[in-house]
């Protein structure tokens, strides 16, 4: 192959990118907008042990280049999941977009990030030398930055069971309903056993980072959620304070008006 | 053989390039297809949409490298089937076609759907066809068309 590498492992892709700047790609949907002449790419897309969706007990674990298509036609993937797949781009992108595509990319939009983050989810990494699991946010640094080295792959994303059946909310705010990029979306998770919160995540995208907020998360917990919907709008702000909007398509003002709404109206919705 | 192989429109071939290279830029270029569009190059119009292994991939953001050992389905392939003439006609029978730019793109898209969805919904085939952009707007036309030849070639898909 010319200006290639199609492995046929993971062992093998591993090794190519310990010794090569051979630029890792799984679905290309991202990759191939910016493409340039003469540009070498490590074809990931028919390696089958990042193809896979499996259940291991205690998580779920989604291989890199699984493609949000083959994900959403899987019953091991949470709802949550595939609400925010369901509403990426269009079929054609969806067919070949991945999990490890979105991350890597360092989209600080990337809508199944968001639903990954929200879930408590975490990505393992590879190298020739060794592995390592790191959460969501930790990955991500900023737009166009993540903590990938040069030696890595990403291998999976994982999502813990105990958080993947829970109830979740999830919007997203695109300029259409196909062929959009978020301009806001928002998900979380919540536990409500007797009318008390057990726990609860909020994710938001909006930020230009993915983060998650704690503290303003742990404040909620052990509250009724009774207590919590009669109070959303300064629950809402908890939250909001500790948020810095992007001016980009959209002003800051805007996303930060739109956050303090779907917070408004999570928070309302818990029970 | 040499170079990167892959199957297009049923015949197998080798492609010599850089890996790198896009396979919209092949299939026009170097194997003169020209039913595939160039829209947009972003994924955003679904003008180039082709199906490699039975799915629709837009062409613009897939590299050769990628389709090493896969199947290329274009119009030129498509439209020797009897599925394709049942579309064509639905197609011409509703007047879908007025520019007919992003027609192979709607078509190809058309069939990815009925071949999982044989009798699908109004709402299914909107959705279906929501990566394909028409910039003459004659989506309800195109609409119709596929709900209709759905109908026609009953049994077909």
């Amino acid at each position: 192959m010319v200006n290639g590498y199609k492995p046929g492992s993971l062992q093998e892709a591993l090794d190519i990118r310990s010794r090569t700047d051979a630029i890792p790609y799984a679905g290309g949907t991202d990759l191939m907008v910016r493409n340039q002449k003469g540009a070498v790419y490590l074809f990931l897309n028919d390696i089958e042990a990042l193809k896979q969706i499996t259940d291991d007990g205690d998580m779920i674990r989604i291989g890199a280049a699984v493609t949000f298509t083959r994900a959403l036609e899987n019953d091991l993937v949470p709802p949550l999941m595939k609400e925010a797949l369901s509403q990426i781009a269009a079929p054609a992108i969806r067919n070949a977009g991945t999990f490890g595509g979105n991350l890597g990319n360092a989209s600080d939009k990337a809508d199944s990030v968001l639903a990954a983050l929200a879930l408590d989810g975490r990505v393992r990494l590879a190298s020739a030398g060794g592995e390592r699991t790191v959460r969501i946010e930790d990955f991500f640094v900023k737009r166009g930055e993540t903590i990938l080295r040069d030696d890595e792959l990403i291998v999976e994303v994982l999502l813990p069971k105990s958080r993947c059946s829970l109830p979740f909310y999830y919007q997203k705010l695109g300029g259409r309903n196909a062929l959009a990029i978020s301009r806001v979306a928002f998900a979380g998770v919540y536990d409500v056993q007797d009318g008390v919160i057990r726990s609860i995540s909020v994710a938001v995208i909006g930020e230009g980072k993915f983060t998650r907020y704690r503290e303003a998360e742990a404040a909620l917990i052990g509250r009724t959620a009774e207590e919590v919907k009669e109070n959303a709008a300064a629950c809402a702000d908890s939250f909001i304070r500790n948020m810095t909007f992007t001016r980009g398509r959209v002003s800051a003002e805007y996303r930060r008006t739109v956050v303090r709404n779907l917070l408004t109206d999570y928070l309302t919705s818990l029970g | 053989m040499n170079g990167l192989c892959f199957w297009l429109n049923g015949k197998e071939l080798c492609y010599d390039g850089s890996a790198g290279d896009r396979l919209l830029d092949v299939l026009r270029d170097k194997y003169d297809l020209k039913s595939v569009k160039c829209g947009c190059k972003e994924g955003e119009c679904g003008a180039c949409a082709v199906l490699i292994d039975g799915v629709l991939m837009n062409a613009c953001c897939v590299a050769m490298g990628a389709v090493e050992g896969h199947e290329v389905l274009t119009v030129e392939g498509y439209r020797e089937t009897e599925r394709f003439k049942v579309l064509s006609k639905a197609f011409a029978d509703l007047s879908a076609v007025q520019c007919g730019f992003c027609i192979p793109g709607m078509v190809l898209a058309a069939e990815a759907l009925l071949r999982v969805k044989p009798h699908p919904t109004e709402e299914e085939v909107r959705r279906a066809l929501s990566g394909n952009i028409c910039r003459c707007t004659g989506y309800n036309a195109i609409v119709n068309a596929v709900l209709n030849a759905a109908k026609e070639g009953d049994g077909l898909w």
